[in-house]
């Protein structure tokens, strides 16, 4: 079986359709992030997280009242299946220390206990997060991300032999990333720790695609002296379409599995990792190409020092 | 048919070796070698993380995060500044004393700060006796000591000798934890230090459901003291009121627990302590015969139990405080000389004295924990979160088996073998070097199994290209396989470079992924290209084949 036989699109020409789109969803993105804020996970936030099992369908509303004894704010919602008969609790940290979110979570379990006896807990799990731990974690996290990014930038740079390749791919992860990140905050989710996670792992995989086409660039490169450099990119998107789409298709449903049945916890970073692939694929065909050769174009040499390292 | 090999297993075993033995022998001599290698590889890992999670009395090889089974994971700061206060203040009566001793007369000797005091109004005459008194007991590099003005001398610790307490501090600190966890009888636990600021302490106890009791364990400081008491009374202000209103050098206030109305007692005590935590030798939980309600017995080492029975023996009549935590637990009357053994009462439960007694054997912690993060889960919870992943994984390998098959037909078959082994290799390296699976590792156990298809299907795009350029198959394979190569080196050499970025976010769920994904890429260059090509010559074998599955 064979989806695709020797393709033959016009990649980099789309290119003026796509790379203002592209700007223009990153922006969006950037902008809507600004504006509507991020909504972090308590590891970054701080304070803490209560998920409570109940014996049988739980009331929102009954625990609500209980809770609202204890602190002020209390988000309340259902957790996963509704068959589970869970709820996740969340009280706002502000400046309190660990030991007193400590003593708060307690006074939640013990008024649930006291006041909703009818219907008792099965088992709980907290999460506890200081004010300081949450913003050491929120900095780490996105200098992490741009070291990550810095780090790829360079390693694509040496092994291709030009800032151009290193540039190309890094911009298109960062694309990837941004929008992907803008989608998560649209779709309501809260930025965890496995969200920055996935990030981190999508920056990996994302530049994985960008590499493949590359590589086969500069195979090309080598074989073809004479023609223009455009037209040897477009014909390597071509020749590596097949694989591009396929292994990001199986990538893809694979983590489309994740999704559907990975649970709860794992919600928010198989969203991330779903939508980031789609992207991914999207930005390593359509975006990183056409940089490669603008830049190139720029130093109006028209053969770029691509060699192999090894 | 001889018994044993009734036995259904041993049969499926001599039915494997035959067919191995078979392939062994039908195969080109010069595979011989790759394939007793990769073979006896994948064995070795397959028995290393066999079986993989266990029955109830039998653990399983590969060890399981505190997402998964349930536990309390806590992030712990050591408050340093304690143990900083605690030298500076025995520095200062260091100073304080000797200069005493010598006859020196001065103002005050204060502490400032955490880290420096000063000694103020030292007599003119004297300055130069002090001086000489200061260097000689705060020695460079440990102090660091000035003279802004005629008479007053600043003593300051240096910067070395800050870390240096701060960092025995932290280690003292987990020491204690782990004599205490040790009580609690939490198997595998986890207690290390934490984060790059040098003083957190990570305390991981799996399995443990009685968060509270665990949590008051290991934040107990249990710092005793058995100090002589000079006077008490209900308030501050009336204590003092007979020392001409205020604390005495060679004195200080201790709150007590209240009278037995419940009243507020405050005790006027000598700051030298008769004993201390570290004169124990052991500690129990009993009944007090007079009352039956619980108290703390405790017996004292050799060297304690010198000075208990030579201040005891002098002070018959007056008042001992037994001081936990800063506190006055009880105050009795001294009746008779005592060895080596005494008894703490209080308003205890039979289990706080219990967890007292604990605390007390395992040791004092040199400085107060703070509660930093906290996260527990229940372990049902936790078995949820098992079933969710593996449910993910088995569909997502099910989806891609069949996938593959489907389009690469007979090396769709190939590229199931190389899935399989990369997992075992994973599974194998994770039982073998301890890493912990937790729910994201799962996470990363199935992107691994994205990946490994990935390097497949490049490697079969390649193939197929090869062959439609009029290669033969034998070539075909070759090139695909060695021009694939160093993408495949790049494009795993980059993901690398990203997962080492998550080995920064500490321990916990997140480094778990970290673990499975770079062994999962390790596992995959060797099982997606050297054992997938293996199988490719394997089945190619003598004859020159004019076509291939793919």
């Amino acid at each position: 079986m064979e989806i695709l036989k020797n393709p033959h699109y016009d990649f980099l020409g789309k290119s003026k359709i796509f790379v203002p789109l592209s700007i223009l969803l990153t922006l969006a993105s950037l902008a809507y992030m600004t504006f509507h804020g991020i909504r972090y996970g308590v590891e970054f936030q701080g304070g803490t997280q209560v998920i409570v099992r109940f014996t049988s369908p739980p009331q929102i509303d009954r625990i609500r009242s209980v809770v609202d004894k204890t602190a002020r704010g209390a988000v309340i919602q259902t957790y996963d299946d509704p068959k589970k008969n869970q709820v996740v609790i969340r009280l706002p940290g502000g400046e309190q220390e660990g030991a007193e979110l400590s003593v708060q979570a307690q006074g939640v379990l013990a008024g649930l206990a006291r006041d909703y006896a009818e219907n008792p807990v099965k088992e709980f799990s907290t999460e506890i997060v200081g004010p300081t731990v949450g913003q050491e974690l929120r900095k780490k996290a996105v200098q992490l991300t741009m070291f990550g990014l810095l780090f790829q930038f360079v390693y694509i740079w040496f092994r291709f032999g030009g800032a151009a390749w290193g540039a190309a791919a890094t911009i298109a992860v960062f694309h990837d990333v941004i929008i992907t990140l803008g989608l998560m905050v649209l779709c309501g989710y809260e930025v965890t720790l496995n969200v920055i996670a996935a990030l981190l792992t999508l920056v990996g995989y994302s530049v994985n695609d960008t590499i493949v086409i590359f590589d086969r660039v500069r195979e090309n490169l080598r074989q073809r002296r004479k023609e223009p450099l455009d037209k040897i990119i477009n014909d390597s998107v071509n020749q590596t379409l097949s694989r591009t789409l396929i292994s990001s298709g199986t990538t893809f449903l694979t983590v489309l599995g994740l999704y559907l049945f990975g649970g709860e916890v794992l919600r928010g970073f198989a969203f991330a990792m779903v939508v980031g692939i789609i992207f991914g694929t999207y930005s390593t065909i359509y975006i990183a190409s056409p940089i490669v050769v603008w830049w190139q174009g720029l130093r109006k040499d028209r053969r770029p020092a691509a060699r192999a390292a090894l | 048919m001889p018994p044993a090999l009734q036995n259904p297993f041993v049969q499926w075993l001599v039915l494997t070796a035959i067919l191995a033995a078979a392939a062994y022998f039908g195969m080109r001599p010069e595979l011989r070698l790759r394939a007793t290698l990769y073979g006896s590889f994948l064995i070795a890992c397959f028995l290393a993380f066999w079986p993989p999670y266990g029955k109830d009395d039998q653990p399983g090889k590969i060890k399981l995060g505190l997402d998964l089974r349930g536990g309390i994971h806590l992030v712990l700061q050591v408050v340093t500044d304690d143990a900083l206060n605690a030298t500076v203040d025995d520095a200062v009566q260091t100073a304080r004393d000797q200069a005493t001793r010598k006859g020196i007369v001065f103002a005050s000797a204060q502490r400032i700060d955490a880290t420096s005091f000063a000694v103020e109004g030292v007599e003119p005459a004297r300055v130069k006796d002090m001086r000489d008194l200061v260097r000689d007991f705060f020695r460079a590099p440990d102090w660091d000591i000035r003279e802004p003005a005629e008479g007053r001398f600043l003593v300051k610790m240096t910067d070395g000798y800050v870390r240096r307490i701060k960092d025995s501090t932290v280690k003292e600190a987990i020491k204690t934890l782990e004599r205490r966890v040790n009580q609690l009888g939490v198997a595998d636990p986890v207690i290390t230090e934490y984060g790059g600021r040098g003083d957190q302490i990570l305390v991981q106890l799996p399995g443990v459901t009685d968060v509270e009791q665990a949590k008051r364990v290991i934040k107990t400081t249990a710092q005793l003291a058995l100090k002589i008491v000079e006077d008490s009374a209900p308030s501050e202000t009336a204590l003092l009121q007979g020392h001409g209103g205020k604390v005495p050098d060679n004195m200080e206030v201790v709150q007590g627990a209240g009278d037995t109305a419940g009243q507020p007692v405050f005790y006027l005590a000598r700051k030298e302590a008769v004993i201390t935590g570290r004169d124990l030798k052991n500690a129990r939980a009993g009944v007090d015969p007079q009352t039956n309600g619980p108290e703390i017995q405790f017996t004292l080492n050799p060297q304690g139990a010198e000075k208990f029975k030579r201040e005891t023996g002098r002070s018959i009549g007056r008042r001992l405080a037994i001081i936990l935590d800063n506190r006055v637990e009880s105050a009795p009357v001294i009746q008779s000389q005592i060895s080596d053994n005494g008894r703490i009462t209080g308003r205890y439960t039979a289990q706080e004295a219990d967890e007292l007694a604990k605390v007390l054997r395992a040791g004092a912690l040199p400085a107060t924990l703070k509660y930093q993060q906290e996260l527990t889960v229940g372990a049902s919870l936790g078995r949820d979160s098992i079933r969710a992943g593996v449910t993910a994984a088995l569909m997502g390998m099910a989806f891609l088996a069949i996938f593959m098959l489907a389009y690469y037909r007979l090396s769709g078959l190939n590229a199931i073998v190389a899935l399989t082994a990369n997992l075992v290799i994973l599974l194998g390296a994770m039982a073998y070097t301890g890493a912990t699976l937790t729910l994201p590792g799962i996470a990363g156990v199935i992107l691994t199994i994205g990946v490994g298809v990935d390097t497949n299907v490049l490697i079969f795009e390649r193939i197929r290209e090869e062959l439609r350029n009029g290669k033969t198959v034998r070539a075909a394979i070759n090139n695909g396989f060695e021009r694939v190569w160093i993408t495949i080196l790049d494009t795993h050499a980059t993901a690398l470079i990203a997962a080492a970025f998550l080995f920064q976010f500490g321990t916990g769920p997140v480094k778990g992924f970290a673990v499975t994904l770079v062994m999962g890429l390790v596992a995959n260059i060797f099982a997606s290209y050297f054992v997938s090509r293996f199988l490719f010559e394997w089945v190619l074998g003598r004859r020159q084949a004019a076509t291939l599955s793919i």
